[in-house]
């Protein structure tokens, strides 16, 4: 991947062999009022990555549903491999050799992974070959899974895994990747990266990759297109850019702020934890904590301990990351603070009172706020408006006898779309209209409008922009600063690092270790992740 | 208290109740197994019961015009799927909501079978009753089982049928798929509307042999009250059975054990008092629904109807 020069050599023969995989042409999408793409040009070679970077709602998941088949443009064409294609649907678009990978949407939680995999395929149902093929693709690409496991029960990461098998199953010659690593951890997206420069090269197929990682689009691309309100920017190869000039290129203005350019991967970390101000931590340490997890132990049906003899504790004002691998613990305990999950043995106090778990809401009555890993699963209803998802947790408030005030809500609804800068349609647009990461900044609004007492968020930045990424982390060390005691759940090191005054590292559901933010850094932390006793 | 164990005991004991009970789980497992099939799907189909009423009519014509059992059955099947296409072209191509499509069929299937009735008056009798061998002879349950009118036999071989289809093949996954979230079911190049249309039809053809066996294996004769809310103790039955085939026919067994046991109990010459007999049926599917439907979990977009690009 660093080696540069044989990729675009790559490209020159590329171009000069044929003609190219994918041509898009001046195509336009409008949804009423919304425009997501305007007049796009864009072409995907064979042999390369081309990256699609842009803010949220740029339309960057719309042009790929458009090629897709599962979105048609107003206007423009569609040309694969040189002739003009009318792609209606998914189907047509497997005729075509294009496959995606989906930001959202394409797996089924009570079905198993290989049943997932064989979806949408034609033909008998040869479970023994299907599974055959799911081993294969694992060896081949270093993704590896059970296929009688029952896809509800996997991890995000995991998760993507199968998303991707089922991608890669059919071959693709064209390849759609919606950030297929906004869930993966630092070495799965690696590995999932260097497999996916081994099948361009070699097998010289087209990939378009959209992604808000800058570092990560600079080492996997070649060429780099950048999109604003449905437009295309900016384009340019990928050897020839650096962050700063594509996050100047993504936001339309220069990038200033450091912990902007941390967001962005930009500056170092070691710049960054200098540029924190020490009096609130200070503070933090003479209080008694908010927040007291004492010998917690949570176990998932089959018997399994997902939390074992877990001791937390945040003090108000203070920020504590909690990192480590996917699946060691992080989703549980996000659970057991949303009452989702009832422990087994041990406590959790909030503000001094013993919180009862399990039980639907008391979590949130006691003063916790939750943003949630995935915002689709509980994070927010699409179905219902976005006025409605901001007012979920805490309908009492626009209520008068229990018939909820309209106005009020709109009103309350208007103040945070402006103050969040949520793109959409108004208060009262669906929210399966908006874009994610626009659908996570309701999550956030939601959540910190209610002032609570201790904020957990897990993954809160994933799948945002540039921006947005910036602007959640200056909320958190707002609220913060507002003495919000704040459990950061995330498997970004960057942004544990960044953002958290103490760094706790999840083992098999237990603290394996607790770093205080002098002398963290990254390797250090990716040692303590990897296992390495402290 | 004696008399009421020797009585129970006289009951269990008596070939009669099984028999009662067989030809009633028997037409409950017709209806249902359909049912299960569009549940599975994502079609919470109340017209299941318009389309027992309608192949009952149906294959009752048929017989009348032709005299043979074997074409009864057909023009049953053929009703059945007849009310299964207005309720899948309408709530799956048209998106209009499967419930009010449903209730009405329910009705206008009652006012027409009634009216047609009365202006045909189709004469029928009961199927021949083909007796299996060895098997009649196990005890108790042989003759309820292998002594029947043979299309009571359909069902060993329909039950497998639809759980080999749900399970084992492309369709039944695709089906499982749309029940379960259609959207990702879409994405991944599946047609949801046709599946689902598709297994409406399914339900059609075995409610509508479910009303042939009302008719030639069961009572003998059409009458527009014959169905009698049957259909939805099968709709009940699959939520009893938690959206699993076998779950689906034990709960055609209990609802049946129930509903027969009226005639069972009556036959025996007991009294009980009546009302509360012909309430009993009801009262097990409710206490039924009570215990396990907060238990199981249904298909996750049962009763949502589909349109693309919306979620
Ligand atoms: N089905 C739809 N109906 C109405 N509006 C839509 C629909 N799909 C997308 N939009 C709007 O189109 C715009 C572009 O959305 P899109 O999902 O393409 O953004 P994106 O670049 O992928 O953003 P993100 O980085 O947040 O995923 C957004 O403003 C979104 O609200
Ligand atoms: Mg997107």
């Amino acid at each position: 991947m660093t080696n540069r020069s044989v990729d675009l050599i790559g490209a020159d023969d590329a171009q000069a062999s044929s003609a190219p995989a994918v041509e898009f042409r001046e195509i336009t999408k409008h949804f009423g009022a919304v425009t997501a793409c305007e007049e796009v040009n864009m072409t995907l070679w064979r042999g390369q990555i081309h990256g699609v970077l842009g803010e949220n709602g740029a339309g960057k998941s719309t042009l790929m549903k458009i090629l897709i088949g599962l979105v048609m443009p107003d206007r423009g064409k569609i040309l694969v491999h040189g002739e003009e294609q009318q792609i209606s649907d998914p189907l047509d678009a497997a005729a075509l050799g294009i496959g995606m990978v989906h930001q959202h949407f394409s797996l089924i939680d009570a079905l198993t992974v290989w049943e997932n995999v064989t979806l949408g395929d034609s033909g008998s149902l040869n479970p023994e070959a299907i599974r055959n093929r799911i081993g294969d693709i694992g060896d081949q690409y270093g993704l590896v899974i059970d296929p009688y496991a029952l896809v509800g029960e996997l991890t995000a990461g995991l998760r993507q895994r199968v998303e991707i098998i089922k991608c890669l199953r059919r071959d693709p010659q064209i390849l759609i990747f919606d950030e297929p690593t906004a869930v993966l951890t630092p070495e799965e997206s690696e590995q999932l990266f260097n497999s996916l420069r081994n099948v361009v090269t070699s097998e010289r197929r087209a990939v378009a990759l959209v992604s808000h990682k800058l570092d990560e689009m600079l080492s996997a691309a070649d060429e780099i297109s950048i999109m604003r309100q449905g437009r295309i920017v900016d384009h340019c190869l990928a050897s020839e850019t650096d962050a700063p000039t594509l996050a100047r290129g993504i936001v339309g203005r220069e990038v200033l702020l450091r912990s902007e350019q941390a967001a962005l991967g930009v500056a170092r970390t070691e710049q960054r934890s200098l540029g924190r101000d020490d009096r609130r931590s200070a503070s933090a340490l003479t209080e008694t904590s908010v927040l007291r997890i004492e010998r917690a132990v949570v176990r998932s049906p089959d018997g399994f301990r997902l939390l074992d003899e877990l001791d937390l504790e945040v003090k108000p004002g203070e920020i504590v990351g909690v990192a480590g691998v996917e699946g060691n613990g992080q989703r549980p305990l996000g659970d057991l603070l949303s009452s989702l999950l009832a422990l087994e043995s041990g406590r959790v106090e909030v503000d001094g009172k013993t919180i009862s778990s399990g039980r639907p809401g008391a979590m949130a009555v006691a003063g916790v706020g939750v943003i949630p890993e995935d915002r689709h699963d509980s994070g927010v209803v699409l179905d219902m408006t976005v006025a409605e998802n901001l007012i979920l947790t805490n309908p009492d408030r626009f209520a008068k006898r229990s018939v909820i005030d309209l106005k009020m809500v709109g009103a309350f609804a208007q103040q945070m779309i402006e103050e969040f800068d949520i793109q959409c349609d108004g208060p009262f647009a669906p929210m399966w209209s908006l874009s994610g990461g626009n659908q996570q900044r309701v999550v956030l609004a939601r959540e910190l409008a209610q002032k609570p007492k201790v904020l957990v968020a897990a993954q809160p930045t994933r799948g945002l922009d540039v921006a947005a990424i910036e602007y959640m982390s200056s909320r958190l060390r707002l609220a913060a600063e507002e003495n919000v005691a704040i459990l950061l759940i995330s498997s970004e090191l960057e942004e544990i690092l960044d953002l958290s005054d103490r760094i706790v590292v999840l083992q098999k559901g237990q603290v394996a270790g607790e770093i205080a933010r002098g002398e963290a850094d990254l390797e250090h932390l990716g040692l303590l992740l990897g296992g390495s006793a402290l | 208290m004696n008399s009421f164990l020797e009585a129970t005991y006289e009951i269990l004991s008596s070939s009669s109740t099984y028999m009662n009970a067989a030809l009633f789980a028997g037409l409950l497992a017709f209806a249902a197994t359909g049912e299960w099939v569009a549940e599975r799907a994502g079609t919470l189909n109340i017209s299941v019961e318009a389309m027992l009423l309608t192949g009952a009519f149906t294959s009752a014509v048929g017989f009348h015009l032709t005299d043979s059992v074997v074409v009864a059955l057909f023009a049953g099947a053929i009703g059945g799927v007849l009310v299964a296409s207005v309720q899948a072209e309408m709530s799956h191509r048209l998106a209009a909501d499967q419930f009010v499509v449903g209730l009405t069929l329910n009705i206008l299937a009652f006012g027409l079978t009634g009216f047609l009735d009365r202006e045909i008056d189709p004469t029928t009798k009961l199927a021949r009753r083909w007796n299996i061998p060895v098997l009649n002879e196990i005890p108790l349950v042989g003759k309820a089982l292998f002594n029947q009118p043979w299309p009571f036999y359909i069902l060993y071989a329909l039950i497998p049928l639809s759980w080999w289809l749900v399970y084992r093949t492309r369709w039944g996954l695709e089906l499982r798929a749309a029940g379960e979230n259609p959207q990702s079911a879409d994405v991944s190049g599946i047609d949801v509307n046709k599946r689902r249309r598709q297994t409406v039809y399914y339900a059609g053809f075995t409610s509508g042999l479910g009303g042939t066996f009302l008719v030639f294996v069961q009572v003998g004769r059409f009458d527009d009250a014959i169905a009698g809310g049957r259909g939805f103790i099968a709709i009940a039955a699959v939520i009893f059975g938690g959206w699993t085939l076998r779950g689906t026919i034990l709960g055609c067994v209990v609802f049946a054990a129930a509903l027969s046991s009226r005639l069972s109990i009556q036959g025996l010459g007991y009294e009980v008092n009546s009302e509360l007999l012909q309430a009993l049926p009801y009262i097990v599917t409710i206490a039924g629904m009570a215990i396990f439907a907060h238990r199981v979990r249904a298909p996750a977009a049962l009763a949502r109807p589909f349109v693309r690009g919306l979620k």
